[in-house]
């Protein structure tokens, strides 16, 4: 049985010195507190990768730029693409999942609070390690300081004859690192959103954030495994010979790449729905209307979770699969249109007729949807395999996923930052600040990526890293100036975030009016989230408690 | 007892506070020793055996708390929330005619069933038309057909004129699966926006959206596949999408309307 003790955790942290707060934060097993980690570890990796995108944008100013060598560019593609991925969004993920699901069931806590801290700590820790890899991998070699296999390491290039030193073993054992501790996550949200419900919230009673954390998870316990598996096999091939990829002695190249896409493309999808989870969140809240069609939500983020894990070779339409395969990965791509269709029309079904509340979370869900909607546009053009022969390694498709998990994705996790923000710290993000941060990065990464459309289309390929055509060149110019201005978008972001912890409005509980329960106890919450734990009769129970003459479970 | 936490089965006790789970360190060293002995391996063995060790120790401390019911703390209670302000604003149902809405709701509407029977029987206007054209252009009867499967199978476009005149069955099942479920999505679509159209339905579904949906695709096709848009003869194309249209218009437009409330049974 548990003891009884004194707490350890201090009561009034303005007394207590800095060292003793940051130790309470490295062993905390509190989930807010790991999931706040987990976010500003994806603000640390975000200037780390940004700074690369913007040496990239650099170079690629004008023909034959010289900001860096060719060497150096195919690094920083590499690290801007693991980062992003990996310790970017993947910790933005965890972060929100870790924060706001337990409230929003209302639990006290994760199932595993302490496997929860060790996949924070996993995750994060594989961040050091890739980026260690630019002091420790030249090994005996003097080769490159950091990898230069692209975020997708297909082989051969990840073979000891292409990669020499380790800076590919440092990405392997990174980006692993990082994914047995998304593992991690996955179990502890399985875990308790089946086992911690608060009473009466039945499955189909769950807030729709809830069910897209839980469709997510079990994505990620079916696809990084099997990546886990291929890089233990990539690793067997580098230390002891094992020739898994290497097709001149009786291995497959190709058997790489279906692996890593196996993986690769549901990632897109883990991505993809914390993000449309938060923008079921903010889109009914500021438009103050329940979400529209909540069970063609439901089935089509399962519909989702699904055929995403059907769709992986529409990566390899180039490497000259058999017609009757890029046949079915091409039907089965398509397919995926219907539900995120059914979700996007859904949004704006939920915002029609209601009492739009033009706030920043709400900009940036709007940003979201019109990002997402273009990325997922350009996404059934390149599911045609002849379109896609023609643009694949080219600009074009660097603009279309990047529209699909910065201008979808990274838009939808800041709508997040500042809607929850106040749940998190007790003080409002400072509105006017975030309304010229979204300006500057809705306007910044239109400009910057729209041209990638253009110049792909006029035949530029990506991962290049000098070029002499001169009629790419104002496109890439545009792109440049767009990049920065992002970036000035970001750093405001980050600015408010952080002044706003001192300076911020005191939120109260529930500055947004809202109807799900973490906005029922106190802001920031106790570490034990609810004193009671709530009893639910409705997807919005806070809903049911401000309005009793006219509750939702009446109608659900 | 695993380690769920243990609230499940202990109700808080308000007056003394809540068992919470206790800080430890034990994730942190745990997952320091785990990166050490990944390390290792490229930096320098030693590396491994400390992480081995931190790994043991961590593991050591984590079973220690479960294993000794040390793992939890009695938190006091913090300040309460507010008080939920009840909102006594009613949600009053949208209703034809009230005021400041501009709601529009029809009180009798095609069955779906319209919808569908239209897609059908236009879609096979359609397919006789175009394999009509096939037969008169001297092109063949499966020229049409190859093409449809072209916008899928990449190696079509490099196909013979005689190759795209002879039947295969892969082009034919890609074709016939896309151009069935065209067919009758866009009958359905038809099916539930044409009576919405003002004045005469048949001219919006036989003429305006047919002429939009051709230009459409002739503006995309330079893009999306530009080598098979050089086989496109694009005044039947117009033509075969106009029997699709027009047909499709006259049969919804023909079948009985159904009250509103009908839709729901």
């Amino acid at each position: 049985m548990a003891s009884i003790d004194t707490p350890s955790t201090p009561k009034d942290s303005t007394t207590v010195p800095l060292i003793t707060r940051l130790h309470g934060w490295v062993i905390s097993v509190d989930h807010k507190r790991i999931g706040i980690m987990y976010l500003l570890m994806s603000f640390l990796f975000l200037i780390l990768g940004g700074v690369q995108g913007l040496f990239i944008r650099m170079q690629l100013w004008g023909p034959n730029g010289t900001v860096v060598d060719a060497d150096t560019y195919n690094q920083l593609f590499t690290m801007h693409g693991t980062t992003m991925i990996f310790f970017v969004l993947m910790p933005m993920l965890g972060g929100f999942a870790n924060f706001v699901v337990p409230l929003m069931i209302g639990a006290r806590d994760v199932a595993f609070p302490r496997l929860n801290a060790m996949g924070f700590w996993l995750s994060f820790f594989g961040g050091c390690v890739l980026y260690y890899s630019h002091l420790g991998a030249e090994g005996l070699y003097g080769a490159a300081s950091a990898p230069d296999i692209g975020w997708f390491a297909y082989a051969p290039l990840t073979s000891p004859a292409f990669s020499r030193g380790n800076a590919t073993d440092y990405w392997i054992l990174g980006t692993t690192l990082t994914g047995v501790g998304a593992i991690s996550l996955a179990v502890n949200m399985v875990a308790t959103i089946f086992t911690m419900r608060a009473p009466g919230m039945r499955l189909t009673k769950m807030p729709l954030y809830v069910l897209l954390f839980l469709v997510d998870a079990i994505l990620i316990l079916l696809v990084f495994p099997p990546f886990a598996a291929a890089q233990f096999m990539l690793l067997l091939d580098r230390f002891l010979g094992a020739h898994f990829f290497d097709p001149q002695v009786g291995g497959s190249a190709l058997l790489w790449q279906h692996l890593f896409w196996f993986f690769g493309h549901p990632e897109v999808y883990i991505l993809a729905l914390p993000a449309f989870a938060v923008i079921s969140e903010v889109i009914p809240v500021f438009s103050r209307k329940v979400i529209f069609g909540y069970l063609s939500m439901a089935a089509a983020t399962i519909a989702i979770g699904f055929i995403s894990c059907g769709v992986w070779a529409h990566h390899m339409f180039t490497v000259g699969l058999s017609d009757t395969l890029d046949t079915f990965f091409a039907g089965a791509t398509m397919l995926v249109a219907i539900p995120t269709g059914i979700k996007i029309f859904n949004w704006v079904a939920t915002m029609y007729g209601g009492r739009l509340r033009l706030q920043t979370p709400m900009l940036y869900a709007l940003g979201f949807l019109t990002l997402f909607l273009f990325g997922g546009l350009t996404g059934i053009m390149l599911a045609s395999p002849p379109f896609d022969w023609q643009a694949s390694d080219s600009a074009f498709l660097v603009g279309h996923f990047h529209y699909t998990l910065v201008g979808g994705i990274l838009f939808a996790f800041l709508a997040g930052f500042y809607y929850w923000y106040p749940k998190m710290f007790g003080r409002m993000m400072s509105e006017r600040l975030g309304i010229i941060q979204f300006a500057f990065t809705y306007i910044g990464f239109n400009a910057l990526f729209i041209p990638m459309h253009i110049v792909g289309m006029l035949g530029m390929p990506r991962r290049i890293y000098t070029y002499t055509d001169p009629s790419w060149t104002i496109w890439n110019q545009i792109s440049t100036i767009g990049a920065f201005m992002m970036a000035i978008g970001l750093l405001l972001f980050l600015y408010n975030f952080f002044s706003s912890l001192r300076h911020g409005k005191i939120a109260g509980d529930d500055p947004w009016d809202a109807w799900t329960l973490e906005w029922n106890t106190t802001s920031p919450p106790p570490c034990y989230n609810f004193k009671e734990i709530p009893t639910v009769r409705s997807r919005r129970p806070l809903w049911d408690l401000k309005h009793p003459d006219d509750p939702d479970w009446k109608h659900e | 007892m695993n380690e769920q936490y243990q609230h499940d089965q202990q109700p808080s006790t308000p007056q003394q506070g809540i068992l919470m789970p206790r800080p430890t360190a034990a994730p942190l060293v745990l997952a320091f020793g785990v990166m050490l002995i990944a390390c290792g391996l490229v930096l320098n063995y030693a590396f491994s055996a400390v992480g081995l060790v931190l790994v043991l120790g961590g593991l050591a401390r984590w079973i220690y708390i479960l294993a000794s019911g040390t793992g939890e703390e009695l938190v006091p209670l913090e300040r309460e929330p507010a008080p939920v302000k009840i909102s006594r604003v009613q949600v009053e149902p949208l209703r034809p005619g009230m005021a400041g809405h501009r709601m529009k709701i029809p009180l009798e509407v095609h069955p779906y069933s319209a919808g569908l029977k239209g897609g059908i029987i236009g879609g096979i206007a359609m397919a006789v038309t175009a394999l009509a054209y096939g037969l008169i252009s001297g092109r063949g009867l499966w020229y049409p057909v190859n093409l449809l499967g072209g916008m899928v199978v990449p190696s079509v476009v490099h196909w013979t004129p005689a190759e795209l005149a002879q039947f295969h069955f892969m082009e034919f099942a890609i074709g016939t699966v896309i151009f069935g479920f065209t067919a009758i999505a866009v009958g359905l679509m038809f099916g539930i926006l044409l009576p919405t159209m003002p004045r005469w339905p048949i001219l919006w579904g036989g003429i305006v959206a047919p002429v939009l949906w051709t230009g459409a695709i002739y503006s995309f096709m330079g893009i999306l596949n530009p080598a098979l848009g050089e086989h496109i003869d694009w005044e039947w194309f117009f033509v075969s999408q106009f029997a699709y249209g027009i047909t499709v218009g006259i049969v919804v437009v023909r079948t009985e309307k159904i009250p509103v409330s009908g839709i729901k049974k």
